[in-house]
């Protein structure tokens, strides 16, 4: 698991990227956790959203799940492939499991989040 | 030592959208209770509940359940045809050791229920996943399986791998609850087409007449509680009452056709 990424309690992982983007996903935790996924809707390009709110769902044989947008920003990209690869995020979940890319309206938001070793206390407690 | 309520409600048979807007209020009781949650309830016409992501036109294709008004659930997994069964929702918050894995609340409720079964002479078990289970993707929840379904032989017959399933579930997890929608076939159902008909408790016990919801449920209710250390506090009044405001504004919701036709 890369250093730089920064983790929401709804698990839910976020990378800084060098052109001002960030890059978002679900950990290898909550994939594991949903265990055979069958389904994930992906939001539209375009979309703006607000740290907490939705930005697609996810579907188990057992759960439906929402996926939580990190920071509040514009959705810039989505991994389109991904909703019919759906067992890449089983095996790289940080890297081509990538979900959605964000312009975010303040970097500043990102220091809410939590860093690898509280998320990993989150998951252990 | 206070030992943990588990608050219970028995509600009058409603319609689809008025009972899965009940049951997202029930998550929020949840949030509000720190702890489990239980609604038992029924159907006011024999209904279909589809899974939040099953395609629409599988509905429309599928000639068993034509006719039968619909609903799109916020859980996932397969369509049930509602009428001869037990249906509850439970709702527990994410931080709730039940809470925490989609398996986790699956197979307390499911073990619970399986030694209420077992007590009433059928053999239920939790289903463990063998290379000839249907597909998963099977239409109707009753004709699927997976890790925790609870499946039995007839009476009198040893556990084979391919025994009924007679209770599923399945989950919403949202922001900081999980909401549970479970089933558990009392009877046959026969406003299934014939070719879909599955076996449910009554038949497999070899018993003309099926159990009545309160006479599984109660006793279920019991075993979760015990599970859980827990005493039930059942509520003097439906769910629904007193709460039309916020029950018809999340009825709304599953009434929209675009909700329904969502996929």
């Amino acid at each position: 698991m890369a250093a730089d990424l920064k983790f929401a309690k709804t698990h839910e992982w976020i990378r800084p990227e060098a052109d001002g983007r960030a890059t978002v996903g679900i950990s290898a935790y909550a994939v594991e956790a949903l265990t055979d996924l069958v389904f994930m809707q992906l939001p539209a390009v375009g979309k703006k959203v607000k740290a907490g709110e939705s930005i697609g769902e996810i579907e188990s044989v057992k759960a439906v799940s929402d996926m939580y947008a990190p920071v509040s920003g514009e959705i810039v990209e989505v991994n389109a492939a991904l909703p019919n690869q759906l067992e890449t995020l089983g095996k790289d979940p940080y890297g081509a499991g990538w979900i959605v890319r964000i312009k975010p309206d303040d970097p500043a938001e990102l220091a809410n989040l939590l860093d690898r070793p509280a998320y990993e206390a989150l998951v252990k407690s | 030592m206070t030992a943990a309520v588990l608050p219970v409600w028995w509600d009058d048979a409603a319609d689809g959208p008025t009972n899965m807007a009940a049951d997202e209020v029930l998550a929020d009781e949840a949030a509000r209770h720190g702890g489990l949650v239980i609604r038992i309830y029924s159907w006011s016409m024999p209904s279909v509940s589809l899974g939040a992501f099953q395609p629409l036109a599988a509905a429309r294709a599928c000639v068993a359940v034509s006719g039968l008004p619909l609903v799109r659930r916020p859980s996932g997994g397969g369509a049930i045809v509602h009428g001869t069964d037990l249906t509850y929702a439970a709702a527990v918050p994410k931080a709730h050791p039940w809470g925490r894995t989609p398996q986790a609340l699956y197979d307390a409720l499911h073990t619970a229920m399986a030694a209420v079964l077992t007590d009433v002479g059928i053999a239920a078990r939790l289903h463990e996943a063998v290379a000839t289970d249907p597909p998963a993707d099977a239409f109707l929840c009753f004709a699927r399986r997976s890790v925790g379904d609870l499946v039995a032989p007839p009476t009198g017959q040893p556990a084979a791998a391919g025994d009924p399933k007679i209770m599923g579930s399945a989950q919403r997890r949202l922001g900081t609850t999980v909401l549970q929608h479970g089933s558990l076939l009392l009877s046959t159902n026969r406003d299934l087409g014939e070719a879909a008909r599955l076996p449910g408790v009554a038949e497999l016990a070899g018993r003309d007449d099926a159990w009545e919801p309160r006479q599984i449920a109660e006793p279920w209710l019991n075993a979760i509680a015990r599970a859980l250390g827990a005493v039930i506090d059942h509520q003097p009044a439906a769910l629904c009452h007193g709460r039309d405001l916020a029950i018809e504004a999340h009825a709304q919701r599953f009434r929209d056709r675009h909700w329904t036709a969502r996929r």
